[in-house]
């Protein structure tokens, strides 16, 4: 009786599989019969030189996207997984106002662009870390570590003192916007990352779970963004700049504005401000401040990670903290 | 079909990233060259991921049994055979619909990786050329005038663009004087009828792409877009590090055309 049973099941299963197989191929044999007909026919009138352009501009950011997105869900799944609840609060300092600078600096260790940092502050939420700690976190680690640095050293020969200047001007927006969200932040904006799993879940089942979620969700926001930035990079030619080097004041706005809007990874980001030659060195230093903290392809990301309505608020007061701070350094320094 | 959204979803995305880096250089239309291990090791894991959500998901081996469906993939399973059930249990539906993002369902949005992935494995899009070339702003890589390296011997001695372009501007020692050089990239125009072989630099990935350009002299304009390397020496023209010296200029000796080399940008 019993064994009869799993014969019909496995016999049920196994046509299952094959109904799935030949309607699955059938169709996509289908899909790709017409693609490779009408694609030629279609690409003829819309494959323009801009519309190419688009493509390979918003390919190229989600496939380099895709390694450090990786990177930062295998992180912070790994944190969601293995970490007990306990150590970062016993790490981090009880009292907010210190646990803020504390965690700002230990964005040295992230080694990875900014798309990695979004999973990983989410992460550090669930596990109990304040979030103006967790926050703080998110804005410097894409910003101060080793490798971006460097970057920045490579970038601007004979100039260390524009490495410093980016240091310490990420940093105090870092640090300054978690102790902000510290003092005014209310928890309703945050709609923070539920867990992935059921409760029985952990270890290796929990970690597989939450990696998947989580790179799949990011994975959705950062095409997003890549989508939006590949648009302005295209639909706004950098020689519109040229515009605009005449006056200080709106050349430090207007490169912080570029930085948002063309969402250059953080780990490149000081060639591109190197070769804005027409631009005075803080105007630069704001482009590097703002691009790792606040860009359309983070927006989406922290959108789909914290909410809407905690990615407009935070990402704009982020802003005018970050160009505030890198004028300040900037004249302090440079 | 809907329960391995999730798998189909990371295998597509991570079938994408492995034709592109170790199938085929492909990957160096979009990103630079030192991303590569890491390109191949994202594939490989999402693969892998993906192998492990479709396990996950399958369908439960015992389906009557009641207990294990609200603990991990149980619920996941559980929700799926109400559907297949038809939608008579009201109650049962309405339970599980909170946890609409929550559970092993992909997210909505995360389809959109469909679209650069299918793109991809289908179309490629091609490397950026003169459309992008004439629109951003020309790279003048910032640097003082100063006596630069000796250049290494050859005859024709082959520079990249970026190289070219800093010695002839900004070499008070002119290590280019008197040397034949050989440079490589595609051919773009201005209005006035001088052409220029042109190339893309690249950091990271194509979005921060910049231009360096080198005039050239003496020799009829191939076809925009197409792909040359230009044998000739350096025509020194304005003062040095002002802006009378850009952009710099090659009399040619002879053009020839070449087919698009694997790396169409140079490394920053």
């Amino acid at each position: 009786m019993e064994n009869q049973r799993t014969v019909v099941d496995g016999l049920r299963l196994g046509m299952r599989a094959l109904v799935y197989a030949v309607l699955g191929g059938a169709a996509l044999l289908a899909v790709a019969t017409v693609a490779s007909v009408l694609g030629p026919m279609l690409a003829l009138d819309l494959y323009t030189p801009p519309v190419a352009a688009w493509w390979t501009v918003f390919t190229a950011i989600a496939v380099q996207g895709v390694p450090f997105l990786l990177l930062g869900t295998v992180v912070s799944a790994a944190v969601g997984a293995f970490v007990p609840e306990k150590v970062f609060s016993r790490l981090l300092p009880r009292n907010q106002a210190l646990a803020v600078p504390v965690a700002g600096a230990a964005g040295v260790v992230l080694p990875g662009c900014e798309c990695a940092s979004v999973p990983v502050a989410g992460s550090l939420m669930r596990r109990g870390v304040a979030p103006a700690a967790a926050l703080a976190f998110l804005l410097s680690a894409p910003a101060i570590n080793p490798v971006v640095l460097v970057a920045t050293s490579v970038a601007f020969p004979g100039q260390p003192q524009m490495v410093l200047a980016r240091l310490v001007a990420s940093l105090a927006t870092a640090v300054t916007m978690g102790w902000l969200w510290a003092r005014f932040g209310r928890e309703e904006w945050l709609r923070p990352p539920k867990r992935h799993t059921g409760p029985g879940a952990s270890g290796l089942r929990a970690f597989t779970a939450g990696l998947q979620h989580d790179f799949l969700h990011a994975g959705g926001f950062l095409v997003l963004g890549a989508a939006a930035a590949a648009t302005f990079n295209i639909a706004v030619p950098r020689s519109v700049l040229d515009l605009f080097t005449g006056s200080p004041w709106l050349s430090v706005l207007l490169l912080a504005l570029l930085a948002v809007v063309l969402c250059v990874c953080s780990e490149a980001d000081a060639f591109v401000a190197a070769s804005l030659t027409g631009f005075s060195p803080t105007a630069r230093l704001a482009f590097m401040v703002v691009g790792p903290m606040v860009d359309l392809k983070l927006i989406a990301l922290q959108a789909g990670t914290f909410g809407r309505s905690f990615a407009l608020r935070f990402s704009s007061v982020t802003w005018v903290v970050a160009v505030v701070s890198s004028v300040l350094v900037g004249w302090w320094v440079l | 079909m809907r329960r391995y959204g999730p798998a189909v979803l990371l295998l597509l995305t991570g079938a994408a990233i492995l034709r592109i880096s170790l199938f085929s250089e492909l990957y160096l239309r979009y990103v630079q060259a030192g991303l590569r291990p890491y390109l191949v090791v994202s594939g490989f894991l999402l693969v892998l991921l993906a192998v492990a959500a479709a396990v996950v998901a399958r369908p439960e081996q015992e389906p009557h049994a009641e207990q294990g469906r609200h603990t991990e993939h149980g619920e996941q399973a559980g929700r799926d055979q109400q559907r297949e059930h038809g939608e008579h249990d009201e109650s049962g539906e309405d339970s599980h619909a909170h946890d609409q993002h929550g559970g092993h369902h992909s997210p909505r949005v995360a389809w959109l990786l469909t679209l650069p992935a299918l793109a991809l494995l289908l179309f490629p899009p091609p490397a950026l050329g003169s459309y992008s070339a004439e629109r951003e702003a020309e790279q003048r890589a910032a640097q003082g005038v100063g006596a630069f390296p000796a250049l290494p011997s050859g005859n024709p001695l082959e520079l990249t663009l970026a190289e070219f372009g800093s010695r002839a501007i900004y070499d008070s020692g002119r290590s280019l004087a008197g040397r034949t050089v050989r440079l490589t990239g595609f051919v773009t125009r201005d209005g006035e009828g001088t052409w220029y072989v042109t190339r893309l630099l690249v950091a990271c990935c194509a979005a921060d792409a910049t231009t360096s350009k080198v005039e050239i002299r003496g020799a009829d304009a191939p076809p925009v877009d197409a792909w040359v390397t230009v044998t000739g020496t350096w025509h020194p023209k304005g003062e040095l590090g002002t802006d009378g010296a850009w952009p710099p200029v090659l009399d040619a000796v002879s053009v020839r055309r070449i087919t698009q080399p694997a790396n169409p940008y140079e490394k920053r």
